[in-house]
């Protein structure tokens, strides 16, 4: 299969003359075990996927790839009957043509199984009973038929042995290693197939895993691919979605590569270089220094920050005058040694895929999660990152702004100017009074300044949209003048004139207040926009650091993925 | 990943916008509903029985024999109040109180201050438990505190024998329930003086802002810096203090213990602590609801009482009361109760 010029990625329909015409009505060798074409998906104005074609042969590997938001997730979803595709696109399975929308729940009857990241096992259950849940629940059997679990423990013992899986039945499945975990939910979706296969006579059948590896260490990667092997040779065919390369490169015989909605590129993987690779899902050749960044003016929205900047020069701030911060030889399970420093009113941007270990970060340097080792260096102070706890954060004005709003962030069921004030409520406590009023004039103050809408400080915060309890997020902390800023995808699903609005209040934060801010998000575009410097982490290393030009989403997306490679060498 | 339709965006902005727009009205009837069935319920009793229900001799009583409920209903709200939803133990914690003062006092000829002291203490002791099994080990707070609640009352059968003690020292009766003041027994505002004390620190410290979070999501409050399992533990012993005075309120105002005690009078505390929840702060925990419901209900089964009704009654109204408590908050806002799953 020859690969598709990156630089023309929009010519579909040349590609699938290339490929077996599918026969029709037909169960001969030739027909793939499934294949998709022209299937198109938008939501709204916007189009997810553009003309997909995807063919997965007989005890075939195929990877797909693609960045965040290139299209991968929805394709799977659209597989397993969650979303509707456009009209116009076609499905055939064994050669047989299915029609599309694909009713929920119908994949599984065409001979379709699916492993997720968070592979749907009870965690409570024992690893037998998960193993026969699918059956219980799905496979036809009768509510009231009795189980006689010697049987059961039997035939699951066969089962694990046919995989070469050793895993003790009667182990709560919680207390598996999560590699185990994962060879669980693989076995019980294989052993959904071959039971399809048993029932119907099909040849076909296609196991879908939905980036299998994210949460998995390196050393165990390698007897998940084993028991990916043993699934093929017992006739599954398989789809690996993914954006890891190392482990694309590893298990599959093609790979597909996604960006924007459409198929960019495919071929055999052996005949694809890395380098190759990294330019089709990241886009145009991403060599540093070749697209300018977007026009940086330095907003200083006095607006938002002028409330948080006369507190803090009424109390007299040491940190006012800015500090600088290191942070030493972090390390956890999955950070390894890791340093770095951020200047006093610097924004720096911490780049790393999904199960990289960025995303631990702000966590471990507030304290929230328990760090093995490391030392975090606040102007002259020298703070044990290991002992650090969420208490003490505070106290050392150390600001998080979690990724979940929704559960860690605000108190849902609280008004609105409670949780503004909800850090700074002692210093308005004053001789056995509480200052309400104070808090509440505070509060409105802020909500005006800080741009929240609807303007209502006695409203609870889960009347209020995802942006706007961003921005009482980002509030909340601003006004308790931290020292050190620490963000985790500040706007996941904010809209976009939020977006903006989170930028500048950061951006100007970080000027006026010279503090330093930590900012870890997937979303790289977002990197290059706000950040002034962008450090690299993959596989819980430090691994390049991108300033200045270099500060694009291709480069740093380029930096994430080529890295991952080089680790896994 | 994909954006949500924008179409989408809009309409929930829009649903989102008309939700918060409810109507003032709505929330003002919600807050004063219990108020209004209160007066209401005061009326009927009035026009039926207008010489003893609106009688002085009345008030005084239901203010009065009530007021060992109306402490032990402070003592639920603490542990209530951040996210510990039931306390189970608290009963026995008032009847192992009651009790050991009453044992000491009268067979083993303590003195009184002494016995109180010492009953204190055993409710402590019992609050102490449940925070080492539930806040140290994180065990579900209902399955630990039923334990506790059985231990102690284990207990409280040992050192009484199964039987009722008593006569405990006339000083203490005298300075709880005798003497008066403006013909309301003491014991009333003893009560009142605690009620203050925890209304005080629960509406107007940080305090008790911080017990509200911890409460409503206890991870946003450890992500706040809040000391989140040191509070909790303070409310379970303190709450067990608080239950401890309930039961020397409560052998002051019978002159002798029951063994049942405790265990008759909880849940008539947690009734008027989640009927509380609907009033004044509705969907919150707040003490001046409890105050208020409290002296509701206290003031139906005085009323049933005088039109004849057996005390079997009395506890259906009870009933009825704790479940009405936690229907019409769902009925008004549904994620009442849901957030308590999410804690």
């Amino acid at each position: 299969m020859p690969v598709t010029d990156s630089e023309t990625p929009g010519e579909p329909d040349k590609r699938v003359s290339l490929q077996e015409p599918p026969v029709p009505g037909e169960q001969s060798a030739a027909a793939a075990a499934v294949e998709l074409h022209g299937i198109s998906k938008d939501f709204g104005s916007n189009r997810a996927l553009d003309q997909v074609d995807l063919r997965i042969g007989h005890g075939e590997v195929v990877g797909l790839l693609g960045q965040n938001g290139s299209g991968k997730s929805t394709l799977v979803k659209i597989l397993a009957g969650v979303y509707d595709p456009e009209p116009g696109g076609r499905l055939l399975v064994g050669g047989e043509e299915i029609a599309l929308p694909l009713a929920p729940g119908q994949a599984s009857q065409i001979g379709l199984s699916f492993v997720y990241q968070n592979l749907a096992l009870a965690g409570g259950l024992s690893v037998l009973e998960n193993l026969t849940l699918g059956q219980r629940i799905g496979g036809g059997l009768s509510s009231w038929e009795p189980i006689n679990w010697i049987a059961e423990h039997r035939a699951g013992a066969a089962v694990l042995d046919r995989y070469d899986v050793k895993l003790d039945l009667d182990r709560r499945t919680g207390d598996l290693a999560p590699v185990d975990q994962a060879r669980l939910a693989i076995v019980r979706a294989a052993e959904d197939l071959r039971r399809y296969r048993t029932r119907s006579g099909y040849k076909h059948s296609v196991l879908v895993l939905d980036e299998p590896t994210v949460f998995l260490p390196e050393a165990e990667i390698d007897r998940l691919f084993d028991l990916i092997r043993t699934v093929v040779a017992e006739g599954a065919a398989v789809l690996f979605v993914s954006h890891d390369l190392a482990a694309v490169r590893a298990i599959t015989d093609r790979v597909v590569v996604l960006r924007d909605g459409r198929v960019v590129g495919e071929g055999v993987t052996a005949d694809m270089p890395e380098e190759q690779l990294v330019d089709l899902i990241v886009g145009a050749p991403a060599r540093p220094g070749e697209s300018v960044p977007a026009e940086t003016t330095p907003v200083e929205d006095q607006q938002a920050v002028a409330l948080t900047v006369a507190a803090m020069e009424s109390a007299g701030d040491s940190a006012a005058a800015g500090e600088n911060v290191l942070v030493e030889h972090l390390t956890d399970e999955r950070l390894r040694d890791l340093s770095f420093q951020i200047g006093a009113g610097e924004i720096l941007g911490v780049a790393g895929l999904i199960g990289s270990g960025a995303e631990e970060l702000p966590y471990l340097l507030f304290g929230a999660r328990p760090a093995g080792f490391g030392v975090l260096r606040l102007g002259a102070e020298s703070i044990d990152i290991g002992r650090l706890s969420p208490a003490r954060s505070v106290r050392e004005r150390i600001a998080l702004v979690p990724a979940d709003r929704g559960v860690l962030g605000l108190s849902q069921e609280l008004t609105l100017w409670e949780n503004i004030v909800m850090l700074v409520e002692r210093e308005h406590y004053r001789r056995g009074i509480f200052r309400r009023g104070e808090l509440i004039a505070l509060a409105r103050e802020a909500i005006g300044r800080f741009l929240i809408r609807p303007p209502r400080a006695q409203n609870v915060v889960s009347t209020f949209s995802g942006g706007n309890q961003q921005k009482a997020l980002v509030a909340k902390w601003l006004l308790a003048r931290p020292r050190l800023l620490l963000l985790h995808e500040p706007t996941q699903g904010v809209d976009v004139g939020a977006r903006r609005d989170i930028y500048r209040f950061v951006k100007s934060a970080a000027a006026l207040h010279h503090m330093a801010v930590l900012w870890v998000t997937t979303e790289f575009g977002e990197l290059a926009e706000v950040c002034d410097r962008v450090i690299v982490v993959t596989q819980g290393r430090h691994t390049a650091t991108l300033t200045g030009d270099e500060l694009t989403e291709e480069a740093i997306s380029a930096a994430a993925l080529r890295q991952t490679r080089e680790d896994n060498r | 990943m994909t954006a949500p339709a924008p179409v989408d965006q809009a309409r929930q902005e829009e649903r989102r916008a008309e939700r918060s727009g409810t109507s003032l009205w709505r929330t003002g009837l919600q807050r004063y509903a219990i108020l209004i069935v209160f007066a209401v319920m005061i009326a009927v009793f009035g026009i039926d029985l207008p010489k003893t229900f609106l009688s002085i001799g009345n008030l005084s009583n239901i203010l009065g024999s009530q007021a060992p409920l109306f402490i032990l209903v402070m003592a639920v709200l603490l542990p209530t109040v951040v996210g510990d939803f039931v306390d189970l133990s608290l009963g026995s914690s008032l009847g192992l109180a009651a009790m050991t003062l009453a044992v000491l006092n009268v067979q083993h000829h303590w003195p009184v201050l002494l016995a109180c002291l010492a009953g204190i203490g055993a409710a402590v002791i019992v609050g102490l438990v449940n925070v080492l099994f539930v806040v140290f080990f994180d065990n579900d707070p209902f399955i630990v505190t039923l334990g506790t609640m059985t231990i102690a009352q284990g207990a409280i059968y040992i050192v009484s024998g199964s039987n009722s003690v008593g006569i405990v020292s006339t000083n203490l009766s005298n300075w709880i329930f005798t003497y008066d003041f403006l013909s309301i027994p003491l014991v009333f505002y003893y009560g009142l003086a605690i009620f203050l004390v925890v209304w005080y620190v629960l509406s107007f410290t940080p305090t008790g802002q911080r017990a509200l979070v911890i409460g409503q999501s206890r991870e946003v409050a450890r992500l706040s810096g809040v000391r989140v399992n040191r509070q909790r533990s303070w409310a379970y012993i303190l709450g067990a203090g608080i239950a401890a005075l309930a039961g020397i309120a409560y052998a002051g105002s019978n002159g002798t213990v029951d063994p049942t005690a405790g265990s008759a009078l909880i849940l008539p505390a947690f009734a008027a602590v989640f009927l509380g929840a609907t009033a004044i702060k509705p969907g919150r925990i707040n003490a001046l609801g409890a105050l208020i419901a409290v002296y509701f209900l206290a003031t139906g089964t005085a009323g049933l009482e005088l039109l004849g009704a057996q005390t079997y009654y009395q506890q259906i109204f009870y009933g009825a009361a704790l479940v009405a408590a936690v229907t019409i908050p769902k009925v008004n806002r549904e994620r009442f109760f849901k957030r308590r799953r999410a804690a």
